[in-house]
Order: C-alpha cells, then sequence, then structure tokens
C-alpha cells in the first residue's frame, strides 16, 4: 500500500472531516496520507474561520456542531493527533494562497509546506489520488 | 452484564469519544506499548465498537474480547 494522495478543494465540514477521520486513521495505521489543500478547501484552515467556528456545511455539520453528548474533535485536532502518530503531511496549494492573498501565517499551524501542481502530482505519483 | 475476564495492563477511557476517537487513542496506545500488553479500550462509540476490529485484524494484534458493560463497551487487546 503506497498510501493516500487527497486533493480538499471544498471547506463544507461535513467534507473536510470526513477526510480528516479517514487519513488520521489511515496514518495512524502507517498508511502514508499526503493532504493538498486547495480552492475553497484552503478557507478550512484559516485561523479566523477556526477562531469563530464560521463553518459552511449542511445537516452533518449542523449536527456535528451542535452534538452535546458525543466529544467530537474537529478536523484541526484529530490532523494534529494524527501527524504524531503517522505519516501524514498537509500541502497548502501555492496558487491558492496568492490568489486569496494569504500566507501560511494566516492558516493554523498544520501544513508542512506548500505545493503547486507539478510539486503535488510528484508526491501524488505513486498513490491513490481522493478528490473531495 | 459479563464479567471481566482480562486484567488490563493500560486502560485507555475513550468514552464519551465520536469516532474516530476512540480508535485513534487505541492506536497511539498500542504503537508504544510492549508486545504481548493487554489495553482495555472504553468506548460508549457503537461504531467504534464495530470498527476497531476491523483496525485489530489490519494491524495484527489480537482481539481478546468485547465485554457489554450496560452504558459502555470495554475491548480487550493484545498487542503483537
Amino acid at each position: 500500500m503506497n498510501g493516500f494522495a487527497i486533493v480538499l478543494s471544498s471547506d463544507e465540514l461535513e467534507r473536510v472531516q470526513a477526510v480528516s477521520i479517514m487519513s488520521s486513521v489511515a496514518a495512524a495505521s502507517d498508511i502514508p496520507v499526503d493532504i493538498f489543500v486547495t480552492m475553497n478547501g484552503f478557507r478550512a484552515f484559516d485561523k479566523e474561520v477556526i477562531e469563530n467556528a464560521d463553518f459552511n456545511g449542511g445537516k452533518a455539520a449542523e449536527a456535528m456542531l451542535n452534538a452535546d453528548d458525543v466529544d467530537i474533535p474537529l478536523y484541526t485536532e484529530q490532523l494534529e493527533q494524527a501527524k504524531t502518530l503517522g505519516p501524514l503531511s498537509i500541502h497548502a496549494c501555492d496558487m491558492t494562497m496568492e490568489l486569496m492573498g494569504k500566507e501560511l501565517s494566516d492558516m493554523v499551524d498544520l501544513f508542512d509546506g506548500t505545493l503547486g501542481v507539478a510539486g503535488f502530482l510528484n508526491v501524488a505519483e505513486d498513490k491513490q489520488v481522493i478528490f473531495v | 452484564m459479563t464479567e471481566q475476564t482480562y486484567s488490563p495492563d493500560i486502560v485507555v477511557d475513550s468514552r464519551e469519544a465520536a469516532c474516530p476517537g476512540p480508535l485513534m487513542d487505541l492506536i497511539g496506545k498500542v504503537k508504544v506499548a510492549e508486545s504481548g500488553k493487554v489495553i482495555e479500550l472504553k468506548t460508549t462509540d457503537k461504531g467504534s465498537k464495530n470498527d476497531v476490529p476491523d483496525w485489530l485484524e489490519k494491524a495484527g494484534h489480537e482481539l481478546l474480547e468485547v465485554v457489554d458493560r450496560g452504558d459502555f463497551w470495554s475491548l480487550y487487546v493484545r498487542k503483537s
């Protein structure tokens, strides 16, 4: 198993959380995972969005945010934990950062660095690619 | 309620945590535990009760027993 290369292009909480769950369990199980955060996916890692809990999403996101009987860690916490347990790398899309006028310092501290398309394709060449 | 039949070396209390919290907590402990150690995972998450055995099978660790304690489950695991 060469692992997964996940393109995260959505900021919908359900999708980001699902990516986080799958990536975290895979990486913790020693399956390499690279997440390429691009387009709207970038917004989900903006410090301001996290601090203000300004999430986009539908029914599942609403249920997750309103759950008071279970402890559901946000994707940022899951990914942080997973990075301590296994081979998980998170890359920010250079183009999106420029487009949005953002720097890595505007993002939560989870990124291993930035990549362009060619860089991501190099990372992904031996992995199963999942587009979200 | 079933009586406990294993004496764990390590207890992981993940009650109230949703998927994949219990599994992630267990993996964290399994990774640093010595071979042969018995770990008890406490979970209230039905999905994790079913998912953890699948992970154990793939990872090669032994599921010793699942005990229904009424308001939570105890999963006893032996690290390979």
